[in-house]
């Protein structure tokens, strides 16, 4: 008797199943490929843009930050900035609901806050992006006072994506964080249905959600780390969307050549700049520094080997960043004043120099190779130079044992000059091994404590004018984010940063 | 030998690369305070002689500590891998066998005439393939040109086809010959003579009393394929998307995930000590001269 109870729930829940994948084909449901799995999806956990681009749909942040990387309201309704800027009032949205059931308030504001600034925190990458809040105070059920140790110009961005997205307490303090590495719950329009570690996670629309129910019901991403595999299964038709970081350039003609998909691209934060040891060997001298610059024609290599999906850039940051000086020129590509600078500097023919590059990176891989051979042309000899990525990172620039030149490959979600000119140029940081630079260093304290937004722009593309000015990289181009998109998917809208929200994300049978 | 294996492995990766700056990559304002703070958490600022007699304790206990990418405890990932990996190399093996075997003992039969030349051709234009290769190949022309099976991920029987056909070929294309060496050899014994002077058919002669001869050879290549088979899978499990324990090498490898390669390491070395003991087994099933003694 028991054995055939078995049977029949088995019959019945496979009846079930049957009506489920019926349903859901009729009301729409979407097949993403994210090329990594980023193991847990909690928020305080991982720094991967992978992690973003799925949980972007699960949680909410206080401000909210779409594809048109405007700031807006998002579990918060309003701020104010306090006491010169070290104190930021929040007023909540109210009726908000966990996808448990649990109410969003101001005491889960708080302890989100707590638990990313404390213990479990500190385990994890995020914390050292919001240091600078020293704690959050609970005013009432709908208004939070957040405390700064000093004020952050870049707090109200931050706290839009990544660590700041808000958990629900009573669920966490229940199942703990173990569990919530795996079944994560937030207030975002999807909720996580299932989760099968490095295969595939399944969100489903949550109905309730503040901004609007989702038109998709069902959103599964599949993780496809090979480039080539993912696109067979956008081409199979098995795949509806191919996020980045995932098709390299050579593949853009394949998808857009076929039937039913096509490339949208879109600009990226991410940005690559061939840096140059300023200590030692000739590019210490900053003419010779200017010669190479001008040496290499930049605007072929982005219509060549970027098949044009990329743009010139002026300093180490793309259109989109904060601090970027639209009036700002790169150096113009000019070998006879390249030649003349190089004379005059007295270097000789023939002097040689090396650039590191990340040994993986095939794209970069030619742009070196041309790079090469635009400075073969004013008499420079450049060798390449290929490093396993993990260890050019982590233990050749770092400790400054690159060779005169190196890649850097850079890109920061909150688009703001800061992050990147200060970890590039300030005297110490890791990823400034060579320069110190007084006037540079004030500079780069001076914008970090300026709340006035016009201010602290005007000083960012001073700095940046400055970095131009000594040539302390060979900016080369900000690269677009390819998304390879089926013909079924409407309402598609592009994310720079890669966080795609996917509410008004729709199909077409 | 599993200890000599994972100490190597452990040692080894540790060399490449910090885990704590792969998880901070892209957390603009990263301190030292803040590495050293992920290091303790992962437990990362002990002696690699203590990381690595903590690995070994965990192992006792079947405990193979937890991935650095989410903490999800190694054991689970591995359970799911595993059984992927085995039914895929499993089918591989299978594919080769059936082909092989057949086509071995046609090209011995007929040695020098045509068929034989045939099969060699072939075997010499299987081993010759990339199994990347003929694996987007097969992609391209199944998956893209005539959507009749999918590119990737495991969903069945029909996602089993192209890589287990991928692996099978390369495979086969060994084995074939191999069948046909020994089948040779084995066809001048006076026994075989003997049973076709007995007037048996040509089929039980060939299926019966040769093949039952050729199996100890054949037995003893097979395993020691499955432990390369293992090895080679890595590529087509990445082309296929496989979600089995070369996926989880490939990704740990990428990431720095110590304890899911020092896992994977393990079970894989662990795998090949049993096919070994294995084979020996069925020395005995096949041959009852090894069963007496």
């Amino acid at each position: 008797m028991k054995k055939n109870k078995r049977v029949l729930n088995g019959a019945i829940a496979g009846m079930a199943l049957s009506v489920a994948l019926s349903a859901s084909a009729q009301a729409g449901s979407l097949t993403i490929a994210s090329p990594q799995d980023p193991g847990s999806w909690d928020p305080i956990d991982t720094f991967l843009v992978n992690w973003a681009s799925v949980a972007t749909n699960i949680f909410d942040g206080l401000t909210y930050r779409g594809p048109d990387l405007e700031l807006v309201p998002g579990l918060a309704t309003e701020w104010e900035e306090l006491d010169d800027g070290t104190r930021i009032r929040f007023t909540l949205r109210e009726g908000v609901t966990f996808h448990n059931g649990e109410p969003f308030n101001a005491e889960a504001v708080k302890f989100t806050f707590d638990r990313l600034l404390g213990e479990e925190g500190g385990q994890g990458p995020q914390r050292s992006n919001y240091t600078a809040i020293e704690s959050v105070e609970v005013i009432d059920d709908y208004t939070v006072d957040f405390h700064l140790n000093e004020p952050d110009p870049v707090l109200l961005t931050k706290l839009a994506g990544y660590g700041a997205m808000i958990v629900p307490p009573e669920y966490l303090t229940e199942y703990g964080d173990e569990h919530f590495n795996t079944h994560p719950v937030g207030t975002g329009p999807f909720k996580v249905v299932e989760y099968n570690p490095r295969e595939d996670v399944q969100l489903e629309a949550f109905a309730d959600h503040w901004g609007g129910a989702p038109k998709l019901d069902e959103v599964t991403y599949r993780f496809i780390s090979e480039p080539s595999t993912a696109v067979a299964e956008l081409q199979a038709g098995r795949v509806d969307i191919v996020i980045p970081p995932t098709i390299p350039i050579g593949m853009i003609d394949t998808i857009n050549n076929h039937d039913g998909a096509s490339i949208v691209s879109v600009a990226s934060p991410t940005v690559e700049a061939i840096r140059f040891n300023t200590q030692s060997g000739i590019t210490a001298d900053e003419r010779v520094r200017k010669a190479m610059i001008m040496a290499v024609d930049r605007q072929a290599i982005i219509d060549s080997i970027l098949a044009g999906e990329g743009e010139m850039i002026a300093s180490f940051q793309g259109a989109q960043s904060f601090g970027n000086d639209p009036d700002m020129e790169p150096l113009p590509y000019d070998p006879q004043q390249a030649r003349e600078l190089l004379d005059e500097a007295g270097v000789e023919q023939g002097a040689t120099v090396q650039i590191d590059v990340r040994g993986n990176d095939a794209t970069f891989g030619e742009v070196a190779q041309v790079v090469a051979s635009y400075l073969q042309g004013v008499g420079i000899t450049a060798s390449i130079q290929p490093y396993e990525t993990n260890v050019l990172l982590n233990d050749i620039i770092p400790a400054g044992r690159t060779g005169e030149m190196f890649q850097q490959k850079w890109g920061g979600w909150t688009f703001d000059f800061d992050n990147t000119a200060y970890l590039m140029y300030h005297t110490g940081e890791r990823w400034n091994p060579y320069d110190s630079d007084a006037e540079l260093d004030e500079m780069l304290e001076a914008q970090r404590s300026i709340t006035d937004q016009e201010e602290r722009e005007t000083l960012l593309q001073a700095i940046a004018q400055y970095t131009q000015d000594r040539a302390l990289e060979m900016p080369l181009y900000s690269i677009n984010a390819l998304y390879g998109v089926s013909d079924r998917v409407e309402n598609f809208e592009p994310a720079p940063d890669n966080r795609m929200r996917l509410t008004n994300v729709d199909v077409s049978e | 030998m599993v200890i000599a294996v994972t100490l190597i492995v452990s040692f080894a990766i540790r060399l490449t690369g910090d885990p704590a700056v792969m998880l901070a990559q892209g957390a603009g304002s990263i301190t030292e305070a803040d590495l050293e703070r992920i290091r303790e958490a992962l437990g990362l600022n002990q002696s690699f002689l203590a990381q690595y007699i903590g690995f070994l304790r965990g192992l006792v206990v079947g405990d193979f500590g937890r991935s650095f990418m989410g903490g999800t405890p190694v054991s689970d990932l591995i359970g799911r891998a595993l059984p992927a990996t085995l039914a895929l190399a499993f089918a591989s093996l299978f594919v080769s066998i059936v082909v092989s075997i057949p086509l071995g003992i046609k090209a011995a039969v007929s040695r020098g005439r045509w068929p034989d030349q045939m099969i060699r051709i072939f075997s010499l234009i299987g081993l010759s393939f990339p199994n990347f290769w003929l694996a987007i190949m097969l992609v391209l022309l199944l998956s893209i040109t005539f959507n009749l099976l999918p590119p990737s991920g495991m969903e069945g029987f029909s996602s089993f086809i192209m890589p287990a056909a991928t692996m099978g070929i390369i495979l086969t294309a060994t084995n074939v010959r191999l069948v046909r060496t020994t089948m040779l050899d084995t066809l001048r014994s006076q026994y075989i003579m003997v049973a076709r002077a007995k007037g048996l058919s040509n089929t039980v002669v060939l299926y019966k009393h040769a093949l039952r001869n050729c199996s100890i050879p054949l037995i003893t290549y097979f395993g020691l394929q499955f432990g390369g088979l293992l090895g080679g899978i890595v590529v087509v499990e990445r082309v296929f998307n496989w979600p089995g324990l070369g996926t989880l090498a490939f990704e740990a490898v990428s990431a720095r995930d110590y304890p899911v390669l020092q896992g994977v390491i393990t079970v894989l070395s662990l795998m090949i000590i049993s096919i070994n003991l294995l084979v020996d087994i069925a020395y005995g099933l096949v041959d009852p001269r090894v069963r007496k003694e």
